[in-house]
């Protein structure tokens, strides 16, 4: 592809034998930095926020205590999501998992006698947070496995049934009654709340599940015969039929590990951050389920990296709370998927100057 | 470029060879790879008229060549002169308008499409008011004359891949080829199929083309070409008249001082031991279009046995293999190993038994080009437990690189860096330890050159000489059926029509069944 004479040279594209090196790095920041600029422009000319007043914001929350939240909450579900999306399996439906992760986290801590029942109380909530996260994300898994179906607007529309669900028992059995007229759900009892570390916005319990699982998760993709399966299902699915490994399982299982963090993340957005459930919860969502995916693709799929996304990540979230305009985020999102596409593409080709003859 | 019209006295005979002006000259073309030299100082001549072997082992370079001169790699070092011009070729586009069509191995057609359909899209020289049936009838007529019979109307997923490789090296034609690269695009075609390919390629260089025919395959390249160059390492070891040499050269030049280890003699005989390993009784199977295919195929390997089925391809002898696998659903029939019915109880189950299994197109049924050669072992159920022991993995990787030669950087190597042949070997390498009692293969060599192709023959061979494993491939390749087999099957249309103790065994009565 010839771009431009320039003299005695050309300027030739041609496509790369290796991808370049380093390439795990270069293209987020890259995207990253560029996906920025973008969304400076679109917001300046659109909103009018002055570029000048949105890159304070971000700079401000490089250090707030926000971020570490965020930071938190995303690397976990980031860490769902790599996992599927290793296996070429698109979850989209981290925020659905995370939801029947609060629905039942919510049940034991308010309506059973284990919610006042000090650590047993959060050793149930979140068993049985990862069992509904994978069991919500098994049926897509299997309508996928067994059927053909399309997992993405599958586990996309399993979103919304699943708010649904929710605001019918918050708006219905679960209504609150010490809630001064609003519609939300009562708070859940002190014993089944995480312990705030003092001074940040982080609980004990959210800091160990966050190693515990990132532990789990390394150790499922990288040392087990099943996380191996995943990436061949990712890269080479014809393998595993003549390998005689069942792929419906494989995608299947895919799909329930990732659903199973969700969910834990839901047990900590309950019990860790918001307490109660509030109405609609469609409205007031945190939708991590859906900032997770670029934490996930920022990574570029590689676990090592998915903290570092979070916590970039995390700085957009709160430049976006401080400029108290939650569709920052959503640009942020949309033009830095965008640039991140864009340059990954771009990545496989190389610029070369030819003397012309 | 060439209109349809043109192409009518095609198949005038072949008048005496004059060989041309040079169209393509390489001139010290060089590439490197991380880690490798896959080209050092590369110079050839293409001229007009001839058809030019490019003869080489695996991972000589070939391949590298090819796509060099077609625009997909640009060189490091060296010139590409077309017609008396230095050229810079960025991309296949600007191959095409240069007159340098390459058909792979693979084609490259879409589905869904007929075949007429597929052959317009292609030349937009046509313009879009062009009728079809223009295209229609030329590829009926070029079909007829070659005898190969095409449906321009079809779909193009009907076809066989023979009849795919022909729309494709049509294409090129139609898109006005002055060079046509063949790189292994003829090498995997039935035998019979291949040689009315060879008269339409001699046409092409009869009316002033030029053909480059990539090949491994020293045979192919005696059949057909006017002369050969050979390339080992990545260095062109020298060009010849095919008239000047006899195999002999031409196999010295390919290997060194490795091609006395060929040799198309039969290897040692195995005794069979009375114990039967795999039965196969009254077998149907469905083709992939829905209609029988293997249509009451009966056989028994016995433990030390190596049972060679011949016959063209498209018999049925795929559609067998992967129903003994369990990759393909038996609608009648039973298949027993050692006693025990395992009829439709799937891969995972016939593997558990100590089943080693080389599938047909091994790229994408043998491995997973994105994952290292360690983790396409370790996706072998019979490798590793839940918890994968990557020292033990490592260990066994080595193992195999080793004792079969795999060239690689490291075990941690993703497979597609490798060149073809090696890529084989992983595969082959590693289902020969997961044969504990049976192998089963579909054209197990078709990729190697012939010194590893030999050499992997006399590992087989070995296995069930020496740990007394029994051994079912098919081959459309009648020297490996007769290298290899104490048991030679004949299949044709979907049955078994002839079983022969290979030391008895004649070609031409086998060849004869083949066809019938």
């Amino acid at each position: 592809m010839v771009l431009l004479n320039l003299l005695k040279y050309r300027l030739i594209i041609v496509k790369r034998v290796k991808p370049i090196p380093y390439g795990g790095v270069i293209i987020p920041i890259v995207s990253l930095i560029t996906g920025i600029l973008l969304s400076a422009i679109i917001l300046w000319v659109l909103v009018a926020i002055p570029p000048l007043e949105l890159f304070s914001s971000i700079a401000h929350s490089v250090l707030s205590p926000v971020v570490l939240k965020s930071f938190i909450m995303l690397s976990l579900i980031g860490l769902a999501l790599v996992i599927s999306f290793r296996g070429a399996v698109w979850n989209i439906g981290g925020e659905g998992q995370i939801m029947m992760g609060v629905l039942v986290s919510t049940y034991i801590a308010l309506f059973t006698a284990l919610g006042t029942m000090p650590i047993v109380s959060k050793i149930v909530m979140v068993i049985l947070a990862a069992i509904a996260g994978a069991l919500w994300a098994a049926i897509a898994g299997i309508l996928r496995a067994y059927l053909g179906v399309d997992e993405v607007p599958i586990t996309l529309l399993m979103n919304y049934i699943a708010y649904y669900i929710i605001d019918t028992l918050v708006n219905g059995p679960w209504k609150g009654k010490h809630t001064w007229g609003y519609i939300r759900t009562d708070e859940i009892p002190r014993a089944s709340r995480f312990i705030t570390i003092p001074g940040t916005t982080i609980t004990v319990e959210a800091v160990i599940l966050l190693i515990v699982v990132y532990i789990a998760a390394w150790y499922i993709l990288n040392y087990t015969s099943l996380g191996l399966r995943i990436r061949i299902l990712g890269s080479n699915p014809d393998l595993l039929k003549s390998a005689g490994i069942n792929v419906p399982i494989t995608i299947i299982l895919a799909l329930t590990i990732s659903g199973a963090i969700a969910g834990i993340v839901g047990a900590i957005y309950l019990a860790g951050i918001i307490h109660r459930i509030p109405y609609p919860i469609e409205a007031q969502t945190a939708n991590y389920g859906y900032t997770g995916i670029l934490v996930a693709w920022l990574s570029m799929l590689d676990l090592r990296a998915v903290p570092i996304a979070a916590y970039i990540v995390g700085i957009l979230e709160a430049s976006s709370i401080r400029l108290a305009r939650a569709a920052v985020m959503y640009i942020f999102m949309g033009t830095v998927l965008l640039t991140y596409t864009v340059t990954r593409i771009f990545s496989e080709y190389t610029i070369k100057f030819v003397k012309k003859m | 470029m060439a209109s349809i019209t043109q192409t009518n006295d095609l198949f005038s005979s072949r008048s005496q060879n004059r060989f041309g002006e040079p169209v393509v000259v390489l001139k010290n073309i060089t590439k490197r790879f991380p880690g490798v030299v896959a080209l050092d100082k590369v110079s050839l001549d293409i001229r007009k008229g001839e058809i030019h072997a490019l003869l080489g082992e695996n991972g000589a370079g070939k391949s590298t060549l090819v796509k060099i001169l077609y625009g997909i790699y640009a060189p490091d070092e060296g010139e590409i002169i077309i017609e008396g011009k230095r050229v810079t070729i960025n991309d296949p586009r600007e191959a095409i308008n240069l007159g340098i069509v390459m058909v792979s191995q693979t084609p490259q057609l879409i589905d869904s499409l007929t075949v007429a359909e597929n052959i317009m899209l292609a030349l937009n020289k046509y313009g879009i008011f062009t009728p079809i049936s223009k295209a229609i009838n030329y590829i009926k007529k070029v079909g007829e004359e070659i005898g190969i019979k095409i449906d321009p109307k079809i779909e193009v997923w009907r076809l066989t891949y023979t009849q795919k490789q022909l729309v494709e090296i049509l294409r090129a034609t139609l898109l006005g080829a002055k060079v046509l690269l063949l790189d292994e695009a003829i090498t995997y075609l039935p035998l019979e199929e291949k040689k009315k390919f060879y008269k339409f390629i001699k046409t092409f260089a009869d009316k002033g083309g030029s053909v480059v025919l990539i090949t491994h395959k020293i045979y192919e390249a005696m059949d057909i070409a006017d002369r050969i160059t050979v390339l080992r390492l990545g260095r062109v070891i020298g060009t010849v008249n095919k008239k000047d040499v006899t195999i002999d050269d031409v196999r010295k030049m390919m290997f060194g001082e490795k091609s006395a280890e060929i040799t198309y003699e039969r290897l040692p005989s195995s005794k069979p031991e009375e114990k039967i390993i795999l039965r196969v009784k009254d077998l149907w199977v469905k083709g992939d279009f829905g209609e029988y295919i293997v249509k009451g195929a009966t056989l028994a390997v016995r433990a030390g046995e190596v049972v060679g089925i011949a016959g063209i391809a498209g018999n049925g002898q795929k559609e067998l293999i992967e129903a003994i696998m369990g990759l393909r659903k038996v609608v009648k029939g039973k298949i027993f190993f050692e006693n025990e019915e395992i009829t439709n109880k799937g891969t995972a189950y016939v593997r558990r038994k100590g089943v080693g299994y080389i599938p047909d197109i091994p790229v994408r049924y043998g491995v997973s080009l994105d994952n290292t050669i360690e983790e396409n072992i370790a996706i072998i159920p019979l490798f590793t437990g839940f918890i994968i022991n990557w020292d033990k993995i490592r260990d066994l990787a080595n193992k195999l690189i080793n004792e079969y030669a795999i060239t690689t950087p490291s075990s941690t190597t993703p497979v597609k860096f490798l060149s073809g042949g090696n890529i084989m070997k992983v595969l082959v390498s590693r289902e020969l330890v997961a044969a504990k009692k049976l192998l089963i293969a579909y054209n197990p060599t078709r990729a190697l050159d012939e010194v590893t192709a030999i050499k992997v023959r006399k590992i087989i061979k070995k296995k069930a000489l020496e740990e007394r494993v029994a051994v079912l491939f098919a081959s459309e390749d009648l020297d490996e059926v007769f290298q290899l087999s104490d048991t030679i099957l004949v299949m044709n249309s979907g049955k078994i029509v002839g079983r022969f103790e290979a030391e008895k065994a004649r070609r031409g009565e086998i060849e004869k069944l083949m066809v019938m």
